[in-house]
């Protein structure tokens, strides 16, 4: 029961932390290598894809703006850059097409004197589902080797806390203040029952005993 | 521009449904404070009466006009977002 209970945990605490590390903006710091369009037949993969530009219709297939960059280590990353909207993650970001324009103006294919962006960002590369991180914003840093505080994700955190306290607090006044008395008054209910009826059953078995014969002597 | 509105209308339920039970909780530590007020003095009055009185004032107060909060600060949330995420 013991490893049940364990695997049980491990998974729900891997999922909480999948989708954290998946919803939850980070930063990158990289060169912007270049930027194109290519248009991607959702399959299996659909679910890692955000929505169409706002305003626009929705079809099996699109355009989608991608952001090629290079990390300091010479590792590459490839971004996809789509509105989110008004869905799910809620990064309401409907400027993809300027965002794509700042991109091109901060190109840097120059090795000797690069430009190092920070690049803000929620998602996963992965290969083998063809999925990439969706950019949110672009911002000129000064080297590669700048800290960025996630100062959201701290708040974020904060706030969370917050609320799972202030649930804890409802619920364990609702528990003291209702739920409670009201089992209190239902047990008081449920004794007073079983004395009666035990007051019935005595009642009954001496009843029964007028019924008995007399003891011999 | 439907998006928005159906993200609107279900924000604003499930904030609905917040704001009614943080309404509930603040209603019952209120009522909580008055009777352990009343308990430790033994008065003044009635224990009913007090308390009564005493979420006579509380619906009326300052507390109780916060939960709006509630709604105010997802909505603002939501437009700072829009505004530095888009336009900043």
């Amino acid at each position: 029961m013991r490893y049940v209970k364990w695997t049980f945990f491990t998974i729900i605490a891997v999922l909480l932390f999948s989708f954290f590390h998946y919803t939850l903006p980070q930063h990158d710091i990289v060169r912007v290598v270049g930027t194109e369009n290519r248009r991607i037949d959702f399959g299996e993969n659909s679910f890692f894809w955000a929505s169409p530009d706002v305003g626009t219709a929705a079809g099996t297939n699109r355009d989608v703006r991608f952001i090629n960059a290079e990390y300091p280590n010479g590792k590459i990353i490839v971004y996809r850059n789509e509105d989110t909207g008004w869905g799910w993650p809620p990064y309401f970001k409907l400027d993809s097409s300027n965002l794509q324009a700042e991109a091109q103006a901060l190109i840097s294919n120059d090795k000797a004197n690069p430009t190092w962006v920070s690049v803000t960002h929620y998602g996963w590369r992965n290969e083998f589902l063809t999925i990439y991180p969706n950019a949110i914003t672009v911002t000129q840093v000064e080297g590669p080797d700048v800290r960025i505080i996630p100062w959201f994700n701290i708040f974020f955190f904060i706030v969370l806390a917050g609320i799972l306290l202030l649930l804890w607090r409802m619920w364990a006044q609702f528990r003291e203040r209702t739920i409670d008395p009201t089992l209190e008054s239902i047990g008081d209910t449920i004794d007073e029952i079983d004395d009666r009826a035990d007051s019935l059953w005595a009642r009954f078995k001496a009843w029964l005993a007028t019924w008995r014969g007399k003891p011999r002597r | 521009m439907i998006a928005m509105f159906r993200l609107a209308l279900f924000g604003y339920l499930g904030l609905t449904v917040l704001y009614f039970l943080v309404s509930i909780y603040s209603r019952s530590t209120q009522r909580e404070e008055l009777e352990k007020e009343w308990d430790a003095a033994q008065g003044p009055g009635e224990r009913d009466d007090y308390i009564a009185a005493g979420m006579a004032a509380y619906e009326k107060g300052l507390r109780k006009k916060l939960i709006w909060l509630v709604y105010v600060i997802p909505t603002l949330a939501v437009i700072a977002a829009i505004y530095l995420l888009n336009f900043a």
